[in-house]
């Protein structure tokens, strides 16, 4: 876990060496954790549908398919978040207390007027923006490692979105609802098609560029003229604008605001990130394998209801399955590797 | 989780000394820096028994974070403690059914128990390359979810036992006016510092936290040293669990929560590396307690709703660590 399995440098080196590699070869190297996430993802797809069918004798309906993109879509938006900072060889554990404050934010102050719902919803993401700026700040000038930063940040932020909204209540204007999360239209597919779109554009500007030249090699991404600290910043500020949206989508598929209730999105956002394909080392990964990590687990939840397992019983079988797929990942990169040597 | 190039100025090994000492030396003001702000606000805070308490909470984080301390001096991290406290809580009073004479057996099934996570955790990390906070999160879940399954939810018959009362004695008998559960503590302590700073496996421990590779070519067996640090971590859990119990006489669900952040803020306020390889379990000592008695001033304060306890707790954390947490500048 301290050596890079495939580093740029042996990759292109391989390649000089041996014959030339195809184009085909060379993607399937780039991309095997995210092919490996669709794989996760399409395996769980599969398993839903086989057990829903036993079980119920038909097919999954379209009401099915927009309540489970709904149920996913908080979860999308924080993986999403926690990929730009996971990219930067960080963490950031405090995206469930972001998701607090923004649920519970949004539950106190959302009234039924399409100028109040946008204008919150704006207010709020801005918030987010600016936990993440806290973060980053700490991280990338004061010079403190992440994971103690985001932990104290997480226990700040819980704190606030406590402050906000003691106990559990408030209320979720319906047409806010319908427009974000509705079950009759592919409104919360069009939402995941925004977050890869906006993955898309990232990786494609000097700032996604930056980010992972700087994950990869933080001496060499300053040395190239990358400033490194800034880049890192607007990471942490990505996250805590996409944890914010997760927070507002939390509180569009709920009838009310809970200040608690973001917080298991901390460590299911890390799942995600993880399933997906994205490397802790820093500078490796797609926040799209992050995409299909997050609907991985939430099919997770599906099937182990379809199988009738014992509810107390599902961290168990959601633990195994991120144990088993990070171990089917490392596994498979080991023989991809082997045959291309 | 592990960065290598850690160790920039690893030539001025005097200097390094002096800086780690110094951390230690941060950790210990700090403590004290917090029991004299708690005197000034309440002075009941520096009394014996508020001081006594303090300790007994202190020691159940300290006791965890020997184990974290050791993983994280690795540049690795154990995030299964929560469910493998909480397990070993149920388990230690279902199998001995507050029983004394099954006692000494439950005990000992129950450190068992904690170490065959730590091995399973330190296979799947050294052995298959799991990253450390995959295995161990991973890990978490399987613990919650056996925990929560077989003990039914803690509604299971046997689940509703007490500790043994040879168990609870830990804390019941007093040695010098010290329950006997610190004096485990100590021995903890000593002991650990003595495997740390006296022994070839406590050297091999920091060399493999510097640079696991180069350790590696200079004979060091890393595979099976990062399996039995995991092993140690699992049981210190486990024996959290064990005291936790035998204070409070009885499991809760969720019990162990508290205990993940908490273990891993100690290691680091008592000037361990997040990135391995540098601190010693005599800050950690200063660092649980600093944490503790932190909290303690906090929920002491009437008028401090408890958000904002958690705001100031985080805001605190974050001043300490500005204070002496920060890495080195990078080249």
């Amino acid at each position: 876990m301290t050596t890079k399995p495939d580093d740029p440098v042996v990759v292109n080196k391989r390649e000089h060496d041996g014959e030339r590699s195809s184009a085909w070869r060379h993607f399937s190297l780039q991309n095997a954790p995210l092919i490996l996430s669709m794989l996760i993802l399409a395996g769980t797809l599969i398993a839903y549908v086989t057990l829903y069918k036993r079980e119920l004798h038909k097919f999954p309906t379209n009401f099915d398919w927009t309540s489970l993109v709904n149920t996913a879509l908080p979860l999308v938006f924080a993986a999403v978040g926690q990929s730009f900072v996971v990219l930067t060889r960080g963490i950031d554990l405090s995206v469930g207390g972001m998701m607090d404050i923004s649920n519970s934010l949004a539950a106190v102050h959302l009234r039924p007027t399409p100028a109040s719902m946008i204008a919150w919803s704006v207010v709020i993401l801005l918030v987010g923006a600016a936990g993440g700026l806290v973060n980053g700040l700490l991280v990338a000038y004061a010079r403190l490692q992440p994971i103690l930063v985001t932990l104290a940040t997480l226990s700040i932020y819980q704190g606030l979105a406590l402050r906000v909204l003691k106990e559990p209540g408030g209320a979720v204007p319906p047409a806010y609802t319908n427009f974000l999360t509705s079950t009759k239209r592919p409104s919360g597919l069009l939402l995941v098609a925004l977050a890869g779109g906006l993955w898309w554009v990232f990786r494609r500007t000097r700032f996604g560029m930056g980010v992972f030249a700087l994950g990869n090699d933080e001496v060499a991404a300053r040395a190239n003229g990358i400033a490194v600290r800034r880049l890192k910043v607007w990471a942490y500020v990505l996250a805590g604008l996409f944890a914010a949206a997760g927070g507002l989508l939390m509180t569009a598929t709920r009838t009310g605001g809970d200040a608690t209730a973001g917080t298991v999105y901390t460590l299911t956002s890390i799942a995600a990130v993880v399933l997906g394909g994205i490397s802790f080392l820093g500078g490796r990964g797609s926040a799209i394998g992050a995409i299909c990590g997050a609907f991985a687990l939430t099919l997770v939840e599906n099937v182990l209801f379809f199988a009738h397992i014992e509810p107390l019983y599902t961290p168990f079988y959601q633990g195994l399955f991120l144990i088993i797929a990070v171990l089917l990942g490392s596994v498979a990169g080991r023989l991809a590797r082997g045959r291309t040597r | 989780m592990t960065i290598d190039t850690a160790t920039p100025a690893a030539p001025h090994v005097v200097r390094r000394l002096t800086e780690d000492r110094r951390r230690i030396l941060f950790a210990y003001v700090a403590m004290i820096g917090v029991f004299i702000v708690g005197g000034l606000l309440n002075s009941a805070f520096v009394s014996g028994q508020s001081i006594r308490a303090n300790l007994i909470i202190a020691s159940f984080v300290g006791i965890v974070a020997a184990g974290q301390a050791f993983v994280i001096l690795i540049g690795g991290i154990d995030l299964s403690v929560p469910w493998v406290i909480n397990g070993a809580a149920i388990m230690l009073v279902s199998t001995s059914l507050g029983r004394n004479d099954r006692a000494l057996f439950a005990v000992a099934a129950t450190l068992g128990f904690g170490l065959f996570i730590g091995f399973v955790n330190g296979v799947g990390i050294a052995y298959l390359s799991v990253p450390a906070v995959v295995m161990t999160l991973g890990m978490n879940g399987v613990m919650e979810g056996l925990t929560l399954g077989r003990s039914k939810g803690l509604t299971c018959g046997s689940c509703a036992s007490y500790a043994p009362s040879s168990v609870r004695a830990l804390y019941d008998t007093r040695l010098l006016g010290i329950p006997l559960g610190l004096f485990v503590w100590l021995l903890i302590a000593i002991a650990i510092a003595f495997v740390l700073s006296a022994t070839t496996f406590g050297r091999r421990i920091y060399a493999v936290g510097n640079s696991p590779r180069v350790s590696f070519l200079a004979g060091v067996s890393v595979k099976p040293l990062t399996v039995v640090l995991y092993m140690l971590s699992g049981m210190f859990a486990a024996l959290c669990g064990i005291l936790l119990v035998a204070y409070g006489g009885q499991p809760a669900l969720g019990m162990g929560d508290p205990f993940l952040f908490q273990s891993i803020a100690a290691v680091v306020i008592g000037g361990v590396s997040i990135l391995g390889g540098r601190g010693h379990y005599v800050g950690v000592l200063a660092g649980a307690v600093t944490l503790v008695a932190l909290v303690s001033v906090l929920q002491g304060r009437q008028w401090l709703h408890e958000s904002d306890r958690s705001i100031v707790y985080g805001v605190t954390i974050i001043v300490i660590l500005l204070l002496y947490g920060r890495s080195r500048e990078e080249s």
